[in-house]
């Protein structure tokens, strides 16, 4: 694509903004593949500036107040909805309290201004791997719950994104809200990233832990992304911590696990040799935080 | 689609007739006529587009012009009385806080932005704050500066 005009303006478009969610199901029922949904449209705008993506028709959901929720049911979890920005997230008490995984994450995307527009369902359904917000919701065991004219689902964050840019949605859903699951109590949670100097992530983690001085009651989740085309949980760590053995030697292993199960890409950010060390580096850097060293 | 929108801008009710693909950006610049409003990057990463939709800050470079029907924009020609400067663009005079002064008005958006939804930031807040805006001239020091002297 050359720096032309073609870069600066947006395709033509018709603008539709529904007042209500079933205005919404409607439109895409009847437009589908013809229709892209937008809240914030950090990333969708600029696809569609390269020409990466042509809809004829445009649907802002910022009108629709269902999706502006954004609730705490303490035990139960929390709920996202779809048009809420980074801010917002960001100043919403519960997430630093018990989320810090997620709140972490969010506070190292972008800068403060655009987040005044992205969201977290945007970052999530555009489902490129250097996208960071997946990572931190799988060890919350996130769910998307999608919405159409036929009715609802919920789909698991491991399943929705199943690869570069593909997800799990049908071109007449929409994402209305992520669910969280409320974390074991006490229990601490990290995001760490290393990025390329373009600010992408090459390599991120998230961990959580609860107990981490009782090996028997000790709880540990851990996921990476940004390493191959989709972000991933690594379950097989959790009973590696569950022994009683010194912790250095826990996460030795717990390492040996997740490089075993990751399998790292070369692209244009970064080589498979260059992710599988920091991979190695945050993953211990990650653990020792939360259960010491 | 054509239509007709209606913005205020700093103060000032503009109908404007737009296409659904035109940018807040390129409306703002080419159609109310404000030119402080710079555009660098267009794609949210250079922060020069800046303006403070509703009295937050965005980047219009990823604003449709649609969007701001019915809303308030401001820019920096909005911070104060015509003529008059206000107290922290002053202060990014007295700093030297610019060399080509092309990303001025969009730091001096956000930093007022800053300063009304806190007063003291620290140092640090106001280079996390800051930190969607690029200035080539590499005068980010004395930005800094004339933040932290308009908030004392």
């Amino acid at each position: 694509m050359s720096f032309g005009s073609a870069y600066l303006t947006l395709p033509d478009f018709q603008y539709l903004k529904p007042k209500s969610l079933h205005d919404a199901l409607h439109l895409l029922d009847e437009h589908k593949d013809e229709a892209k949904v937008f809240a914030g449209g950090v990333g969708l705008f600029a696809f569609m500036k390269e020409r990466l993506v042509d809809p004829r028709y445009l649907v802002d959901i910022k009108a629709i107040d269902e999706l502006q929720t954004l609730s705490d049911d303490g035990s139960k979890g929390l709920t996202i909805g779809a048009t809420v920005t980074m801010n917002q997230l960001l100043e919403f008490g519960p997430l630093k309290e018990r989320y810090t995984a997620l709140r972490d994450c969010i506070s190292l995307l972008s800068d403060p201004v655009l987040r005044n527009r992205s969201t977290l369902l945007g970052d999530v359904c555009e489902a490129l791997p250097y996208v960071d917000g997946p990572t931190p919701l799988l060890i919350f065991d996130a769910e998307i719950e999608a919405a159409s004219v036929r009715g609802r689902r919920r789909i698991p964050i491991a399943e929705f994104i199943r690869g570069v840019a593909e997800i799990a949605l049908e071109p007449n859903e929409i994402a209305v809200a992520v669910h969280l699951k409320a974390p074991p109590e006490h229990s601490k949670s990290v995001f760490l990233k290393q990025t390329s100097s373009s600010e992408f992530s090459i390599v991120n983690v998230a961990a959580l832990c609860a107990n981490p001085s009782r090996a028997e009651a000790r709880t540990v989740r851990f996921a990476y992304g940004a390493i191959a085309p989709t972000a991933a949980r690594v379950h097989d760590v959790e009973q590696v911590f569950r022994r009683k053995a010194p912790v250095s030697q826990l996460i030795d292993e717990a390492v040996q696990v997740i490089k075993k199960a990751a399998e790292p890409m070369t692209d244009v950010l970064a080589k498979a040799e260059y992710r599988s060390h920091i991979l190695e580096v945050l993953a211990i850097k990650a653990f020792r935080q939360l259960i010491g060293s | 689609m054509v239509q007709m929108i209606s913005i205020k801008v700093n103060g000032v009710d503009r109908r404007v007739q737009i296409n659904d693909n035109e940018l807040l950006l390129d409306v703002i610049r080419d159609k109310a006529g404000v030119k402080s409003v710079k555009a660098g990057c267009w794609r949210g990463e250079c922060g020069l587009c800046t303006v403070l939709l509703d009295g937050k800050p965005v980047k219009s470079c990823l604003v449709l012009a649609v969007e701001a029907d019915g809303r308030d924009v401001k820019t920096a020609e909005g911070l104060a009385p015509e003529g008059q400067l206000s107290k922290l663009q002053k202060l990014f005079v007295e700093k030297g806080a610019m060399q080509c002064g092309f990303c001025t008005p969009s730091f001096v958006l956000t930093a007022h932005y800053l300063l009304s939804v806190n007063p003291n930031p620290t140092e640090t807040e106001i280079k996390e704050y800051l930190s969607g805006h690029i200035c080539r001239c590499g005068t980010y020091k004395q930005i800094i500066e004339a933040v932290l002297e308009c908030a004392r």
